[in-house]
Order: C-alpha cells, then structure tokens, then sequence
C-alpha cells in the first residue's frame, strides 16, 4: 500500500496520474494510516478536499435564485407580447405565401389544359391521386376507353395507376383498360411486372386471366411462381395453376 | 401557436438554472482562488451570473456553459486585479497598507495554519498553472474540460499542472521545514 502510494506520488507529481488514482491520493492523506515520513506531504491533499467544500454564502445564492423567479416572469411577459406579435405575423405570412404558392402552381395546368383537354384532364386526376377520390379516378380510367386512340402517356399513367394506386377498384379498373390496350408497347411487359409486385388476390387472379387471355407466355415463370408460394391465397394459386396449364396447353397445341 | 411561445421562454430559464445556478459554488472558488478575499469572490460571482442572464437566450449555443462561466470568473478576476494593480501602484507606498488592511484579526490569527500558508503558495503560482492546479486538484475537472476552459493542449496542460504541483509541494516543505526551526 505504501509503495503504492509514493508510486502514485510520482505520477502526481508528473502530472500523470488519473482523477481516480488522484482520488485515492486525497483519500489517503485525509485517512489515519499516513506514515511519518509522508506525513509533510499531506497538506495540500487535505487543502484541496477542504477548499472543495466552500461555497458563497447561502444569502449570495438564494438572493440570486429569488431574484431569477421575479425576473423570469417580467421579462417574460415583455417577451410574451414580442412573440405573439412575431407568431401572427408568421401565421399571416404562412396564409399569403401559400395563397400565392397555390396559385403560382395552378395556373400552368390551367392552361395546359386548354391546349390537349382530353389528356391532360386525367394527368390532373392521376397527379393529385391523394386529392382525388377513387370513384373520381376510376371514372378517369374509364375516360381512356373513349380516347382515339392510344395515347403513350395516358398509358403509362394507366400502368402507374395499376401499380401503385392507393385503392383497390381503381387498381382493378386500370387493370381492365390496359387488357384492352394490351397491342401497345410495353404493356404486356408491364402487366407481367405487376404480377410480381401485386399483393391483392383480385388484382393478382384479375391480372392471371388476363395474361392467359392475352396468351402471353412470357408470364409463365410468374405464375409458376405464384402457383408454389405457399403464403398466398389457395385460390390464387389455383388460378395460376389453372392458367399455367392454358398457357402450356396453347403452347404444346402450337408447337404440334 | 401559444405552446412553442411558452416553451422558448422556459428553455432560457431552465437553461439558466439547470447549468449556471449548479455551477455557483465552482464559479465563487475560482473567484476567491484569483482574488483572495470572500467578499470580493462573492461579488464577482454576482456579476458574473449577471451577464450568463443576460446571455442566457445564447446559451444553447455554447458547448460548455460551464467552461464558458468559469472563464468570464476568471478573466473578470484578472481585470479587477489588473485594477487593482493600477490602483496600488498610483499609491505606492500604500501598498502594504493596503494588504494589510484586507486581513481581518480573524485571519491574521489563521495564517500560520496549513490552510492559508497553501492559500498563499498557490495564490502566488503564475497564472496557468494555479487555474490549471485548482480546477485538477480542486474541481477534479478532466484534462478535456480544462482545455475547453483554457485553451492549452492536454500536453501542455500536463506540463504546467506537473509544475504546479512540484512548485506547491516544494514550497510547502519549505515552509513547513522553516517553522520547525531548520
């Protein structure tokens, strides 16, 4: 213990030692076993334990922590009427500036839609899918079937419809429009891909008997897919075994 | 809107209270360990709380609050003495009276003891190494800590804290072997 000690001493004196080794040392120098000839060393351990328990006088801290409570309160209040001011004025800045931001953003799709209305109509109602209500929006599916003809961007915007429409019905309902534009390019890719990404049992069954109505055989490793996945619903995989099976059949008949 | 108003307001003061208040008794040791007289600490540590309120919307802003108090302790404390300094000298040859009027018969009677013959060995340290020496051994600060108060390197505070202290204790054992009639 003693050799210890004058060890410690050492680092201390090196400016080497840690607070606890530090701490140990004051310890010891304020304990009754400090030995004769360290005994002259023990006077500033026990100055420095001592001086760390002095402290301003208790009317010096409480004045302070009084005045603090009454102060707080005033120069709050003064605070309090800034601030309000300072909050309505951001208020009304906020009203204004979305005023003006909303108008700013409108108004190109305005007049964007004097020059192709038919089409840009729908853009309106796909964009803002989370302003729109579903039956609005299966009512804009619906609206491509009176269309011309097919339109590349109205067809594109059918297949994001498909695939990432919030609701079921509206998912279905491109679903169907996009059987019928099933010529255009990319659709047929596009409906093998939504087979992969689809959760929903309508949508997955909708989505079989339209790739097996279609014939395209490209969709057979999805379904085979499906068919094994036993975390699906039973009659989704019989759906895809059965259309798995129209699907090679037409396939073994052609090949005859 | 009124909920984050109220929450500012009492940000400052629990900024205020939760790290300046608990730090009093270190800000007042660090004054009297630069000015030598309680009265004088007292009154430092009063202006010194002062100006941490009425900076304290900022105080957020500062890494230490701490560090940042017991730095406006001491450099108040070496303006005052730089004061001071300025004072005695006009009045040279009131400079030991001056002194000798800041000792009350209390004191007078207390310095032969172990507690002021180390109030005025360290007391007489030059600058780093006595706040280096009280904040280490005094306020048990991490080197870290006293490099934010100070500045200095951890090195460097190594190496004036090691001089401190062999300082103390030499002059210590000086004192101590001259009262016992070496």
């Amino acid at each position: 213990m003693k050799q210890d000690i004058e060890k410690l001493l050492e680092k201390y004196y090196a400016g080497e030692s840690s607070l606890d080794e530090e701490k140990q040392l004051r310890d010891f120098f304020r304990g009754p076993s400090v030995p004769a000839h360290l005994e002259s060393q023990a006077g500033p351990f026990r100055y420095y334990a001592e001086t760390r328990a002095e402290q301003p006088s208790l009317t010096v801290t409480n004045q302070w922590t009084d005045r603090l409570g009454s102060e707080g309160r005033i120069r709050s209040l003064m605070t309090w009427s800034l601030r309000i001011a300072a909050s309505v004025a951001l208020l009304a800045g906020g009203f204004i500036g979305g005023l003006y931001y909303s108008n700013r953003f409108s108004d190109p799709v305005n007049s964007n839609e004097t020059s192709s209305a038919l089409a840009i109509k729908k853009v309106l109602e796909f964009d803002q899918s989370t302003q729109t209500s579903a039956s609005e929006r299966i009512q804009a599916v619906n609206q491509s079937y009176e269309l011309p003809e097919a339109n590349q961007d109205i067809t594109q915007l059918l297949i994001n419809t498909l695939n990432f429409d919030d609701n079921v019905n509206v998912r279905l309902a491109a679903c169907q429009a996009l059987t019928r534009l099933s010529d255009e390019a990319g659709v047929r890719e596009a409906l093998i891909q939504s087979l992969k990404i689809q959760t929903d049992p309508y949508l997955q069954i909708m989505l079989i008997e339209t790739l097996v109505s279609i014939q395209e055989k490209r969709a057979i490793d999805e379904m085979q897919r499906l068919a094994r996945n036993r975390q699906i619903l039973e009659a989704v995989r019989l759906k895809a075994e059965e259309g798995l099976n129209r699907l090679t059949q037409t396939q073994n008949r052609s090949a005859s | 809107m009124a909920v984050p108003v109220v929450f500012v307001i009492e940000m400052d003061l629990q900024a205020f209270k939760q790290k300046v208040l608990p730090v009093q008794g270190r800000l007042f040791r660090v004054a009297k360990l630069f000015l030598r007289n309680r009265e004088e600490a007292e009154d430092t540590l009063q202006e010194v709380l002062m100006k941490l309120w009425t900076k304290r919307q900022q105080l957020d802003t500062y890494q230490s609050v701490e560090a940042l108090a017991v730095q406006m302790t001491r450099n108040l404390c070496l303006d005052k003495l730089k004061s001071h300094a300025n004072r005695t000298t006009e009045d040279n040859a009131d400079l030991t009276a001056v002194q000798a009027a800041g000792v009350s018969p209390y004191q007078q009677t207390e310095l032969s003891d172990t507690a002021s013959v180390l109030r005025r060995i360290i007391g007489e340290l030059p600058e780093p190494q006595k706040l280096v020496l009280h904040l280490r051994d005094v306020e048990e600060y991490s080197f870290e800590e006293i490099e934010e108060v100070t500045g200095l390197t951890v090195n460097n505070i190594r190496v004036i804290l090691s001089r401190a202290r062999q300082r103390v204790r030499d002059s210590y054992l000086k004192t101590n072997d001259y009262e016992a009639g070496y």
